[in-house]
């Protein structure tokens, strides 16, 4: 049930993650859209660990299944990864904010820009 | 173009959906506390992250730590020329986050010392100091906290710290000891890398900025 | 039981946030959905991902979206300087225009630059991309392309005339329409206000706010006045910015409905 319940929610957030991520056109907005579809792939994880009547995977809590660890493990890391993609990638939009003046990645794609010296001279 | 997204889009969605549907069989869960028992650590989670799948831990730190050291180098050619505002002096403030430091890295030490019992580690550990680090920040200034902390002892600290993990990752894995100790002493070392490294980040962008 | 509730909180927050039109109220409502994502692993019997997620979720990532927003957002402003509506007032600018500009600034949680051109750059400007709104006493011309805000202050075209001579006007600006073939052009009031009161132009196209300040100063008595009709002073914005637009115009619309504008009209202009 609450597994479920947590798959259902995982899909609707991957969904609404990559649909912003396709439709807005705004760079930051991208990042926002692919950090909740990213949330909504660890939600996936930790919901398909789950059993009905599971208790967490910590050794003398008692009888009864207990969720299944591994995807937690895995996941356990990637949030912290995540958080260092995603100041990476803000990195390489206050780069290209600094030398083309916009976010729209339309008129990123449509415009040569000149890179500025400070960045490093010519491309 | 839209319509094409909302198709692929609905495939994925529907692609999750079967893999939740229970059509396929799904693997039965090992009983992972023995496991655990064997290693000397309750946390299941933990042996895994620390015991069973090392590997991918020490490679989730080197992908962490190169990030860290790409947006180091990224915002060092973007530094803010203006003048920095001066902070506003608030006595109070300052006194106070100075206060609250200990507890929360009280907290963040008693998260990755515990991290083998109950939930917790290395990972969340580094995250609350980090948090508590950035309110600290908040408070007091970034300018002031950062000549507090003094910048290149945290480097030599964040290198250092990944330099023994990998030392004794390697130590286990070559000797095959196991037990409470490695575990404190593993969570530890990864709470400090993930707190200098999520510090270093937060520093760098205020700076490229200028203020907090 | 709980597990629905956590559900429904996170995803109604991440419709919230993904919806918005202002990024900061996005990322703010981004930082309070992986609260309640971390809520809900509880409930999935996972507390060591829980813990992780709140610190890291709504501490870190909200922090490090903010700092960039402050670094990337700038509203850069081109702009003819106009007396009371925007200009240099020693150090600082100020200006009706200005404070409009500023309250937009605040409210899209940029910063905000201005630069100073000559009225005939400010299409091109806009169009390249090098600028985000065009204001400085902005009064539209056909076929420019651009998109127009909200009147901000309404105004006449007139065609004035103290003695004999040619007829001036700014060039780029909505008089020089009305220009008669014989006219010469200037780059801004100001330079054709010295040459209607050198008398090397003997009228001139203009709005009935310049021609104010004019005769304010004493440079110029008309004699004949031939009305245009009435236009507005507004806000210019380049093509496909429809975002921006919008949240301008119901900026603009929030300070008419409030009696602001008007306050702010009669402190700068009178």
């Amino acid at each position: 049930m609450e597994g479920l319940a947590g798959a259902a929610l995982a899909i609707a957030l991957v969904g609404l993650g990559l649909w912003t991520l396709i439709v807005r056109r705004n760079l930051i907005w991208k990042l926002l859209g692919l950090n909740v579809g990213a949330s909504g792939a660890v939600l996936f994880l930790v919901s398909l660990a789950h059993r009905p009547g599971a208790r967490p995977p910590i050794a003398g809590l008692g009888p009864g299944p207990s969720a299944d660890p591994l995807p937690h493990a895995l996941v356990l890391t990637a949030i912290v990864i995540d958080f260092a993609t995603l100041a990476l990638a803000l990195v390489y939009v206050i780069f290209l904010t600094e030398s083309r003046r916009t976010q729209d990645v339309r008129r990123l794609e449509r415009e040569e820009g000149e890179w500025p010296e400070r960045l490093g001279g010519s491309r | 173009m839209r319509a094409l997204a909302a198709v692929a889009l609905a495939l994925l969605l529907g692609l999750l959906g079967l893999g939740v549907s229970g059509i396929f069989p799904r693997p039965g869960v090992p009983g992972g506390e023995e496991v655990a028992e064997a290693w000397g650590a309750k946390n299941v989670v933990a042996t895994i992250v620390l015991g069973v799948r090392l590997w991918d831990t020490l490679f989730e730190i080197l992908v962490y730590a190169m990030t860290i050291a790409g947006v180091k180098l990224g915002l060092r050619r973007l530094r803010w020329e203006e003048p920095l505002p001066p902070v506003a002096e608030t006595p109070l403030l300052r006194r106070s986050a100075d206060l609250l430091l200990g507890p929360a890295a009280v907290f963040a030490l008693y998260v990755a010392s515990s991290g083998h019992l109950g939930p917790g580690g290395g990972f969340p550990a580094g995250a609350i100091l980090g948090t508590a680090l950035l309110l600290l920040a908040l408070a007091k200034g970034v300018e002031r906290l950062s000549a507090e902390l003094r910048e290149p002892t945290l480097e030599w600290a964040e290198y250092g710290s990944i330099v023994v993990i990998l030392a004794l990752a390697g130590a286990l894995l070559l000797l095959g000891r196991r037990g409470t100790a490695y575990f404190i002493a593993a969570n530890l070392l990864i709470a400090v890398e993930v707190a200098i490294g999520a510090w270093v980040v937060l520093h760098r962008f205020a700076l490229s900025r200028g203020e907090v | 039981m709980g597990t629905i509730l956590f559900a429904a909180l996170a995803l109604a927050l991440a419709v919230f946030a993904l919806t918005q039109r202002r990024l900061l109220w996005g990322v703010i409502g981004v930082g309070a959905h992986s609260l309640a994502l971390a809520g809900m692993y509880l409930f999935l019997a996972a507390p060591d991902v829980a813990l992780t997620q709140a610190a890291v979720g709504f501490g870190l990532v909200t922090f490090i979206y903010l700092l960039a927003l402050r670094r990337t957002g700038k509203l850069t402003v081109v702009a003819a300087e106009t007396h009371p509506l925007l200009h240099q007032d020693g150090e600082r600018i100020t200006g009706l225009e200005w404070e409009i500009l500023s309250q937009f600034a605040r409210r899209l949680h940029r910063d905000l630059e201005v630069l100073w051109v000559p009225r005939a750059e400010i299409p091109r400007l806009l169009r390249a991309g090098e600028a985000d709104v065009g204001a400085g006493g902005f009064l539209a011309r056909y076929g420019e392309g651009l998109l127009l805000s909200r009147p901000i202050l309404a105004t006449r075209l007139a065609t004035v005339r103290l003695g004999p001579g040619p007829v001036g006007a700014v060039a780029g600006d909505q008089g020089q329409d009305h220009l008669p073939p014989t006219g010469r052009t200037y780059e801004d009031h100001q330079e054709l206000g010295g040459a209607l009161a050198r008398g090397e132009v003997g009228g001139a196209v203009t709005d009935l706010l310049h021609l104010h300040q004019w005769t304010l100063h004493g440079d110029v008595a008309p004699t004949e006045t031939a009305d245009h009709g009435a236009t507005a002073f507004r806000f210019a914005l380049a093509p496909g910015e429809t975002d921006l637009l919008e949240a301008l115009n119901e900026l603009l619309a929030e300070l008419e409905a409030s009696g602001e504008l008007a306050e702010l009209v009669r402190r700068y202009v009178g």
